[in-house]
């Protein structure tokens, strides 16, 4: 292969999650070519479309991706849209993504828009981890929801919790109360910088608490996910468990580039061609729709998603006799 | 009893339906299996002239049963005011064997007056219940010999141990399809049925104090067993939310496993408002990092 042609190459990983849709093309060497952070706003579909496109015009030369990975809650639909190549859970991605960037990590951290993830490793495999289960509380959107409310944009607030000498102490344990506590602590007279570090100290007091019950926190740690963007939440970790934080470069898309190595993982393995539809699959035009199904007392809701009149996945029902395709990591999506 | 001349019916699956119905007439503090169990009973009602729930005291001697099976017939008569007739016999080891078969015989006696045949009827049903245990311990999970199925996972690449209540990892709807999932991921299942007593019993030995629940005690026996001879890649233990006996075994585990330092386990709490893609992501993020323990591949 000549030197040029290698440097055309690339694998790209989409991660598409509650909040963010994250788009990455690494290239031969797993460095970041390209990388794309949007809101998902409640439209996945649109949401990876219009990022592909972006990830496009920020290239600088064509690129021939070999390779496509998925994950984030909406792993399966992207999967679909894009034609993945490995479709893989969150945990995964990033457990692979930060020990890409770091080789010797022992804990990572992750917080994003609705759920936050602690996972433990040796020798970079995977020892232990844990999500969060029934409760959101000490995630981004409620960050994002409390800078709405004391209108701050969230990309200060970091800032804002590093100018406070200590934080005021509110309740962590559930959104709600967390919220009452902050406003009778501005009603009260703190200043608005304590109550901000405050809010981020009692969130890593929640995680701390429930993912890192029982836990064995080891160097180096990294923390990554679109909360390590807040400064605030950085110092809290630092200060509440004693020990240094590392944030990665690319911390908000690390799920993106964790899917990314895993799909050239994949494509090592497996040797065939890609799956990939081009970037021009951000001008198909993708309908999902969903039925009740009546086949029995569970009344499933069933998702189907269709180009024009073709039908490409079907999911959603528990006995599984609608989809089209039994959905797996090592499935071959083809339009 | 289909023996002694009566028609038996069973309540149909756990479902959508069921799980809704139980939660509307159960007490929010109860626990996932109660709220699935009146589910159940509803289902039952408009069937039947008597619906049968034995009060489960105590299946071995010392020990009892978690402390709601004692008051399910109780808990069931009061549900509705036109339930249909709770037939209530008693199983309580405590008071002995001659207590327990006197509670057989009044049973049988409702439908023969024949002690012969009611004993014959208790006989053929104790054999049919051996056959069954047998059939678990060669490795047969009761979904598999129920549905005279055998869906065993193509060259099974990995062993996962699923521990928990048989109510809860056997019912397809409560587990979310838990063992048919893992078996189509290329994944070995095995359960505390398919573990003999005798091992459960010498496992439990080795704690401090005697467990007193004789369904957590399978639980801990069965985990340990997995542990100390590492016959398992992971262990996923499956406790329902608001079981008061399941978050202290739950302790007890991750002490010992800690202590061992070898064989994963996750836990996964289930409650009525479980989303299914929250179960796959961790069930998939679980086989994956035992998996790629396995092959030692760095990630």
């Amino acid at each position: 292969m000549s030197e040029e042609k290698i440097n055309n190459i690339g694998y790209l990983g989409v991660d598409v999650g509650s909040v963010s849709t994250n788009l990455v093309i690494l290239d031969i060497d797993n460095k970041v070519v390209a990388s794309v952070y949007r809101r998902t706003q409640g439209q996945p579909i649109q949401a990876v479309q219009r990022g592909l496109e972006e990830l496009k015009d920020k290239l600088e030369a064509d690129i021939n991706i070999l390779g496509v990975g998925t994950t984030g809650s909406a792993r399966y639909l992207t999967g679909v849209i894009v034609g993945a190549d490995t479709v893989k859970n969150e945990i995964t991605a990033h457990a692979v993504a930060a020990s890409h960037v770091a080789p010797n990590v022992r804990t990572v951290l992750e917080i994003g828009g609705q759920d936050s993830k602690i996972i433990l490793l040796n020798d970079g495999v995977v020892v232990d981890f844990a999500m969060n289960t029934v409760c959101a509380a000490g995630t981004g959107s409620f960050l994002d929801h409390q800078s709405a409310r004391l209108g701050i944009p969230i990309d200060q607030f970091g800032g804002h919790a590093l100018k406070a000498k200590e934080g005021a102490q509110i309740a962590g344990r559930c959104s709600v109360f967390a919220e009452s506590d902050m406003v009778h602590k501005q009603q009260v007279g703190y200043a608005l910088e304590e109550i901000i570090f405050g809010l981020c100290q009692a969130l890593v007091r929640n995680y701390l608490n429930n993912l890192a019950k029982g836990k064995d926190i080891l160097n180096p740690i990294v923390f990554q996910g679109g909360v390590a963007a807040n400064s605030g939440m950085k110092r809290a970790f630092e200060e509440g468990l004693n020990m240094e934080i590392i944030i990665p470069d690319h911390f908000n898309v690390m799920g993106a580039i964790g899917s990314a190595l895993l799909a050239k993982e994949t494509m090592m393995l497996d040797d065939r061609p890609t799956n990939f539809k081009g970037f021009d699959a951000s001008l198909i035009d993708y309908k999902t729709s969903s039925f009740g199904c009546n086949g029995c007392e569970n009344s499933c809701e069933i998702i189907k998603i269709q180009v024009e009149d073709e039908v490409l996945a079907k999911w959603g029902g528990r006995c599984g006799k609608w989809e089209v395709d039994q959905i797996h990591a090592q499935h071959v999506y083809k339009v | 009893m289909t023996q002694l001349g009566a028609e038996v019916v069973v309540s149909n699956p756990t479902s959508k339906k069921t799980v809704n119905t139980g939660t509307v007439f159960a007490d929010n503090e109860l626990c996932l299996p109660v709220k699935v169990f009146y589910g159940h009973l509803m289902d039952l009602k408009e069937r039947v002239d008597a619906i049968f729930v034995p009060r489960i005291v105590s299946v071995v001697k010392k020990e009892y049963t978690c402390p709601k099976f004692l008051g399910l017939p109780d808990m069931s008569r009061a549900l509705e005011d036109d339930m249909p007739e709770i037939i209530d016999t008693t199983i309580n080891m405590q008071e002995g064997w001659r207590q327990y078969m006197k509670s057989v015989l009044e049973l049988g006696s409702r439908f023969s007056s024949s002690r012969m045949k009611v004993m014959g009827a208790y006989k053929n049903g104790v054999t049919a219940l051996r056959d069954y245990h047998h059939h678990m311990l060669s490795g047969k999970t009761p979904i598999e010999l129920l549905e005279k199925k055998n869906f065993s996972a193509q060259k099974p690449r990995l062993k996962v141990g699923i521990a928990g209540h048989p109510y809860n990892i056997y019912d397809q709807y409560i587990s979310m399809n838990l063992i048919k999932r893992l078996k189509g991921m290329g994944v070995d299942v095995v359960t505390a049925e398919m573990i003999p007593d005798s091992v459960i019993e010498l496992e439990n030995s080795r704690l401090p104090k005697k467990l007193f629940w004789t369904y957590e005690k399978e639980v801990v026996g069965t985990v340990y067993h997995w542990a100390n001879n590492k016959s398992v890649d992971g262990i996923i233990y499956v406790l329902s939310f608001a079981c008061g006996p399941d978050s202290l075994v739950q302790v007890l585990l991750e002490h010992e496993l800690r202590k061992n330092n070898n064989v994963p386990m996750m836990p996964l709490v289930i409650d009525e408002h479980s989303a299914e893609a929250g179960l796959i992501t961790r069930v998939e993020a679980f086989v994956d990092m035992i998996g790629r323990k396995k092959e030692s591949l760095v990630c």
